[in-house]
């Protein structure tokens, strides 16, 4: 019992300095950025433009859902124009950002572990040291900086349509007019919580970036072996989603 | 003119292999339901689950969930508790309500679904990555050829495991969170313990939704994985295309159930949840 929760310990140990080294290795790859804009541009667009579907359709029923918890409320103090602020905080500050991050890291985290487990396990990644072109630098870094400003750019996107998903529910259900939503959102939300949930997403894509690039690159053994890292990964960036969403809220306020 | 077409044909192609993928859940959520009343009516002739394996399955998606929920869930807790009292403090800075109504919300909304996207990133893509290997080296193949149908032997053990353990951890979920979000507000807003753990606005219809909820996720995430496992193809992409499409998946059903649940509820009690 107590050894397996040491293994455990051990386990979780390792990994979370594997993830730093390769974070260091990295940091170190982009100095002097030397990055190859081709492997960006894709990168860039295989993450962000595919991922859009998906982020708009959570987004959306993420604000849908946030109205219809404060819709109790509103029946039953006639508060309609604090609908706007219960639901519009909520979504900026916190359930736009994390439900998104969790999306975009089962969408693109997991993918992204998918893929570079594969080229681990037949051995791509040997053919390239080889040809003396660092993996990391060739294949991570572009990865990983895709991924930070695709998702900063998502959650955007994701916030205003989880607004606009409120502001439909809050329409068709609690029949509130699209004025009085409009008002209660420009004047109980300020820039701040906006910034507030953008500035965590710069946290959580660099979170999802490295734990999906460190067990894709760590991966053994065969098909069992990628199945096993793109769980690890999900697992990985899940926890550190909101262990980094705690420590920033808690520093920044 | 072209440019437009392919556009259209892509959205085309998207939609329909959306409708296939719903038909082939659908048909997969039925045999999984018959194999469950196979395995109970036919207790000895059972050409599916072996003896044993319901309750492995209970040990591998429950027990090993357990750091993961606990941290997870703590930790959002204390953050939607310190947001909230924030918040209100800079309008009203009266903390007396904060505790009843983060329950409610717990209850009714925050516990059940926020356990059920990390169950379906943990144990989805667990279940995925299991069943897709077992497809790609063909070992499916190998039990259908001795006469075992493969979803009584591998989805329906963790059909009714996932089902069970999604309660008893949604549970468990939701007395960490609120605790948490209680020694949150206790330190850093000075909110009164008494105040905060005030169960007097819980409602049976609460409780009603709650178990609604983690019921349908329980079922949904287990049958969206097991699907994608299933349909894996090549050999380690397909493997790791499975489980990717298994978390993708297993989440989106999650907040898809989430809103018709709550939808419902709020049509049915007539806007008093």
């Amino acid at each position: 019992m107590i050894g397996n929760v040491g293994a455990g310990a051990i386990r979780v140990a390792q990994e979370v300095g594997g993830i730093v080294v390769l974070t260091g290795q990295v940091l170190r790859a982009l100095v002097p950025p030397r990055i190859d804009g081709r492997e960006l541009l894709k990168n860039l667009h295989k993450m962000g433009n595919r991922s859009v579907p998906i982020v708009v359709l959570t987004a959306f029923f993420a604000g849908a859902l946030m109205m219809l918890q404060a819709g109790p409320f509103v029946k039953k103090f006639g508060a309609t124009s604090l609908a706007g602020w219960g639901a519009g905080y909520a979504v900026l500050r916190e359930i736009g950002p994390i439900l998104i991050a969790l999306m975009f890291s089962g969408r693109v985290g997991a993918n992204n572990t998918a893929e570079l487990s594969t080229m681990t396990v037949t051995e791509q990644l040997d053919g390239l040291r080889a040809l003396a072109i660092d993996p990391i630098r060739f294949l991570v870094v572009p990865r990983v900086i895709a991924m930070v400003v695709m998702l900063v750019v998502l959650t955007v996107i994701g916030d205003l349509v989880a607004l606009l998903g409120a502001s439909i529910v809050g329409r068709t259900m609690l029949e509130i007019d699209w004025s009085t939503m409009y008002y209660s959102f420009a004047d109980n939300l300020k820039p701040y919580d906006f910034l507030h949930g953008v500035y965590k997403s710069i946290a959580f894509g660099v979170a999802i970036a490295m734990s999906s690039c460190y067990f894709g690159v760590t991966v053994r053994g065969g098909a069992v072996g990628v199945g096993r890292a793109v769980n690890a990964a999900v697992v990985a960036a899940a926890v550190s989603i909101m262990l980094l969403d705690f420590f920033l809220t808690y520093l920044t306020g | 003119m072209m440019f437009l077409r392919t556009r259209i044909e892509a959205i085309g192609d998207a939609v329909l292999g959306f409708f296939r993928a719903a038909v082939e859940l659908w048909r997969l959520y039925i045999a999984t339901i018959a194999g469950v009343a196979r395995g109970f009516s036919r207790r000895r002739d059972r050409r599916g689950r072996p003896r044993g394996e319901v309750a492995r399955q209970l040990y591998s998606i429950g027990n090993r969930s357990l750091v993961f929920i606990i941290v997870t869930l703590g930790f959002i807790g204390m953050v939607m508790t310190y947001q909230a009292c924030l918040q209100l403090g800079r309008v009203t800075g009266d903390y007396s309500q904060v505790g009843s109504q983060f329950l409610r919300l717990i209850i009714s909304d925050f516990g059940p679904t926020l356990t059920a996207m990390m169950l379906a990133t943990r144990v989805g893509a667990g279940i995925a990555a299991e069943i897709g290997s077992m497809k790609v080296t063909e070992q499916i193949d190998a039990l259908r050829m001795s006469g075992v149908l493969p979803i009584d032997y591998l989805i329906v053990p963790r059909f009714l495991a996932c089902l069970i353990m999604t309660l008893v951890l949604a549970i468990l979920g939701s007395v960490i969170m609120y605790a948490a979000g209680g020694l949150t507000a206790q330190y850093s807003f000075g909110v009164n313990p008494n105040s905060f753990y005030d169960l007097s606005f819980i409602r049976p219809r609460h409780v009603v939704v709650f178990v609604v909820k983690a019921l349908a996720y329980g079922a949904a995430i287990p049958i969206v994985a097991g699907f994608c496992g299933l349909r894996a193809r090549g050999s380690s992409e397909g493997v790791g295309w499975a489980t990717t499409a298994a978390v993708i998946g297993g989440s989106f059903a999650v907040i898809l159930l989430d809103f018709i649940i709550s939808a419902s509820a709020l049509w049915l009690t007539g806007g008093d949840l």
